[in-house]
């Protein structure tokens, strides 16, 4: 699954326009995250102009990431 | 069945405000949503826009939506020469994007259109036979309700989830966009001139732009190619693939610029923003049964300067003149609506067309053979090229450099 730093993150919905899995979307003034339908394929990482959005690779469950990221998972 | 609109409109951008406005000015029902609190904002864009394409739809841009007028564009090689591009062509305004959306959809207002913003489409709906007849809105992530039309228009620029919904493919690849950085800068002393700066060093297969305002200010942004980017958090998971450029993130690369621009070291920032620009091509097709895709939603954007305001009025004027039509006979078939997409494509299309094929050469431009390019070709040159007119430039640049012929063969006539 995939977290993103809300803090730095402009709200340009790139991560959004290049998800193949339709997991993350523009709601309200911020971008959610579906972990369910992401597919850890990373392309918003790259496509992020911000590089606000951390890939964790094999991490299906919010309680397995790293403490540091933990408040971002929404 | 009843409907509660003739036609509901996703998105209240530049394409979906001008739709609205030429089908409510004939008399149809329209609804435009907006998931957005304040229509215009937050602003994503350059802001630039040409004199020509607003003329001829016949609209008057009034003062406050502008921030100053332009009179040309200068385009710089990376080996600092200079060429500028300075005619009737080139005029131009730089907007204040918050101001001209909004003015926009007032006109559509004014028609009679009915706008609706922080409402979010949930769910495109459809009946037991499959048919488009509706969509699920929610106002603030309040309890959804049901909206019935029978037209359902997507203008919901580079997102466009309910376009995907519809089972349009406008889902974006890496290498058809461009990601980008922007700062609003003071003071920078410009003479009304969109600047581009091009390099491989700078702006991997993009450039830097410097577009001016009023009261000294500036959009300083950067674009580069989405699949050269690597060195990211995360990102190197996948392993550096062929000719990615470690660490060229779009921010990086623009503070790096800004740090050895004499007038700009010293600037202060107003804005930050960012965003991805579609490059690619226009998607396969716009029309579905009871569905049509319109402007950066159907990925009717310039690859090379990435701009589709102007293309997004057009292609919203271009939909509306065929959907009064479709209104006309109560008929939204696919085969009615087609209309659009053949027409779209026999025009602004093959400009576009064009465009991509130059876009594609140019990112296999080296910076020595940029400086080449820059030092034989001339102003006029800049505007045949632009016109899709290659073979002029090309000739003279080959003239200097033949080994460039291989490269820029693809832009001459009768090879593909």
């Amino acid at each position: 699954m995939i977290t993103i730093k809300h803090e730095g993150c402009i709200f340009c919905v790139g991560c959004s326009s290049v998800c193949p899995a339709n997991a993350i979307e523009a709601v309200g003034t911020r971008m959610e995250i579906h972990p369910e339908k992401c597919i850890d394929c990373g392309l918003c990482v790259k496509a992020c102009p911000a590089n606000v959005i951390t890939l964790h690779k094999g991490i299906k469950n919010c309680r397995d990431l790293p403490r540091e990221d933990k408040d971002d998972k929404k | 069945m009843k409907y509660d609109h003739d036609v509901i409109i996703i998105g209240g951008g530049p394409s979906g405000s001008t739709f609205a406005r030429a089908v409510a000015a004939e008399g149809m029902d329209v609804l435009v949503i907006d998931k957005r609190k304040e229509i215009g904002v937050p602003v994503r864009c350059g802001e630039g826009l040409g004199q020509r394409e607003v003329i001829s739809q016949g609209l008057e841009i009034p003062r406050q939506c502008y921030s100053t007028e332009i009179t040309g564009a200068k385009v710089i090689a990376p080996n600092g020469k200079s060429i500028v591009w300075k005619d009737d062509n080139t005029k131009g305004w730089v907007l204040e994007r918050k101001i001209f959306d909004k003015w926009l959809c007032e006109l559509a207002i004014e028609k009679g259109a009915k706008v609706k913003t922080y409402t979010r489409a949930l769910e495109v709906l459809k009946d037991t036979h499959g048919k488009i007849n509706g969509v699920k809105l929610s106002h603030g992530g309040r309890e959804p309700y049901d909206i019935h039309a029978p037209l359902i228009i997507s203008a919901e620029g580079m997102e466009s989830m309910m376009a995907r919904q519809m089972g349009f493919k406008t889902v974006h690849s890496l290498y058809d966009v461009d990601t980008c950085y922007q700062y609003e800068m003071k003071p920078y002393n410009h003479e009304n001139l969109i600047e581009l700066y091009f390099g491989n060093k700078i702006a991997p297969r993009g450039y830097v732009w410097i577009f001016p305002k009023c009261d000294k200010k500036a959009n300083v942004g950067i674009g580069i190619g989405g699949n050269l980017i690597n060195g990211k958090k995360g990102g190197s998971a996948y392993g550096a693939t062929e000719g990615t450029i470690d660490g060229a993130a779009p921010k990086h690369l623009l503070d790096e610029f800004i740090k050895n621009n004499e007038q700009l070291k010293d600037a202060s920032t107003l804005v930050d923003f960012g965003g991805i620009i579609s490059v690619g091509a226009p998607i396969d097709e716009f029309v579905k049964d009871n569905c049509m895709v319109i402007g950066t939603a159907a990925k009717q954007v310039d690859p090379i300067h990435g701009g589709g305001i102007a293309l997004a009025m057009e292609s919203a004027m271009l939909a509306a003149s065929i959907v009064l039509d479709a209104y006309k006979e109560k008929n939204y078939s696919k085969e009615k609506l087609f209309e659009y997409d053949k027409q779209w494509r026999a025009t602004a299309g093959k400009k576009v067309a064009k465009r991509l094929m130059l876009r594609k050469v140019m990112e296999k431009v080296s910076d020595d053979d940029l400086n080449h390019i820059f030092n034989s070709i001339t102003d006029h040159d800049l505007e045949q090229t632009m016109e899709g007119k290659f073979a002029g430039p090309v000739a003279k640049i080959i003239a200097g450099r033949p080994q460039l012929l291989g490269v820029l063969s693809a832009l001459l006539p009768g090879k593909k």
